[in-house]
């Protein structure tokens, strides 16, 4: 028997440390964990148990959280969700966190004690030779222009400051104000507005200059192939944990220069 | 029922013998043994090696260059058989039909690479054979240290020599 992470509902199985890996890299975003979606804290649970912690790495490309308030806030509920990264962690699988907009309060603290590196938005990484950009995805959504005004203000260190300082409660109710608001407006755009700009989409490409962009935020799970600049490229959306979960596995290729790649639902 | 052709791949670390599968894979089964016939592999190596993955050769020569080639097949991954540990499949590149002499040896239960679907990313690798004496030569190799040579990742950085493909049933 090998020992085991446990809470009161859930196992992590801790296998033998020499177990090979799968060898896939997987990515997910937007889960929205919250108390308030106890099913899909079970479901990542099974996720990190059955995939994850076979895996070469994980990257989580923002909206993790519904929401993060700070290292202050006990998060209770989200219990299980600390024992994964744990279990991932004795597994030696690198976790890298990019946050989202509802999460982007994640820092030093919260790394340490999830063991995860955080990575910036947008990160580009090498996959098999090929140049991958990473992005969360709502810097894409230019039409958007209320929310990037909105997130051009809490993105300052002075508001960020301001937040921190206040009390948990205090912190509490912004919180619960903003997501009331971010409902109101969500059910009141177009779904053009709510999803990518192609030109920023085009300019994203060109300006990094490479072949492959992977990120979430609209939860619109997609592969869309383009030729940009006479050049093809590949821009794989992420899925969303509303009903079910949503990830990217990618395997290394016996073709050079290239990766296998498949975006599935995790049930 | 005749029995299927074995050969034997003689390298720097140790001799590799493969069972075939022309009945599952002519195309890809006929190839091969073309090569085998011209002597092509003499000399070239495995020129990619990945723990955990794979041991791809048979292309490139101990100074990094391809070798030239016949014309490139037509792909036989949907034939059933399955990339498992110590089977034997064709190297190419992202277009399906661009198989020529490269193979690789499965270090693991590589399931990804299956044939799921004619599209580019769903045709998989074509298995056509397997390694049935000296699967602990190809584990040897692909736990050697490798490098970065003439813009390849995850060469030997002592080359792994083939010295002869000769076909011995």
């Amino acid at each position: 028997m090998y020992p085991s992470i446990q809470s009161s509902s859930i196992k992590y199985q801790l296998l033998n440390k020499t177990a090979p890996t799968s060898g896939e890299i997987l990515f997910i975003s937007d889960l929205h964990l919250s108390p308030d979606r106890p099913a899909i804290i079970k479901l990542f649970s099974q996720f990190v148990n059955q995939r994850a912690v076979h895996a070469q790495a994980l990257y989580i490309l923002g909206d993790f959280f519904e929401y993060w308030l700070g290292n202050d806030d006990p998060a209770e509920g989200l219990e299980e969700v600390f024992l994964a990264f744990d279990a991932l962690k004795y597994h030696n699988v690198p976790v890298y966190f990019m946050h989202g907009n509802r999460d982007f309060l994640v820092d030093s603290e919260f790394s340490k004690r999830t063991h995860c590196q955080i990575i910036p938005d947008p990160t580009k990484i090498n996959i098999n030779n090929t140049k991958v950009l990473l992005m969360h995805g709502d810097s894409l959504c230019t039409d958007d222009i209320d929310y990037q005004e909105f997130k051009k203000t809490v993105r300052t260190e002075k508001w960020k400051n301001e937040f921190a300082s206040k009390s948990l409660t205090e912190r509490q109710n912004i919180v619960h104000s903003l997501r009331e608001t971010s409902k109101t407006e969500t059910s009141q755009k177009s779904n053009e507005i709510m999803d990518v700009n192609q030109n920023a989409v085009n300019e994203t490409f060109t300006t990094h200059t490479l072949g492959w962009l992977i990120h979430g935020h609209t939860h619109r799970p997609g592969i869309h192939h383009y030729t940009i600049n006479n050049q093809s490229a590949t821009r794989i959306v992420l899925g969303d944990w509303h009903d079910h979960g949503s990830i990217l596995s990618i395997h290394n290729s016996p073709s050079e220069n290239s990766f296998i790649y498949k975006l599935e639902k995790f049930i | 029922m005749s029995e299927n052709t074995k050969v034997k791949i003689e390298t720097s670390m140790g001799d590799i013998e493969l069972e075939l599968y022309p009945d599952k894979a002519p195309i890809t089964v006929e190839n091969f043994l073309t090569y085998v016939k011209d002597d092509f592999f003499t000399n070239t190596i495995f020129h990619r090696v990945i723990p955990n993955f794979m041991i791809q050769g048979g292309g490139m020569l101990e100074d990094m260059s391809q070798k030239e080639t016949r014309d490139a097949i037509k792909i036989e991954a949907d034939n059933g058989l399955s990339n498992d540990r110590g089977t034997v499949a064709m190297a190419r590149t992202m277009i399906p039909d661009s198989a020529t002499a490269q193979f690789f040896i499965n270090a693991k239960d590589n399931t990804f690479l299956n044939h799921t679907a004619p599209t580019d990313q769903g045709w998989g690798y074509c298995v056509f054979g397997k390694v049935t004496e000296g699967l602990d030569v190809a584990d040897k190799i692909i736990s050697v240290p490798t490098t970065v040579k003439a813009g390849h990742s995850d060469v030997p950085v002592d080359p792994i020599i083939i010295n002869k493909v000769s076909i011995i049933e």
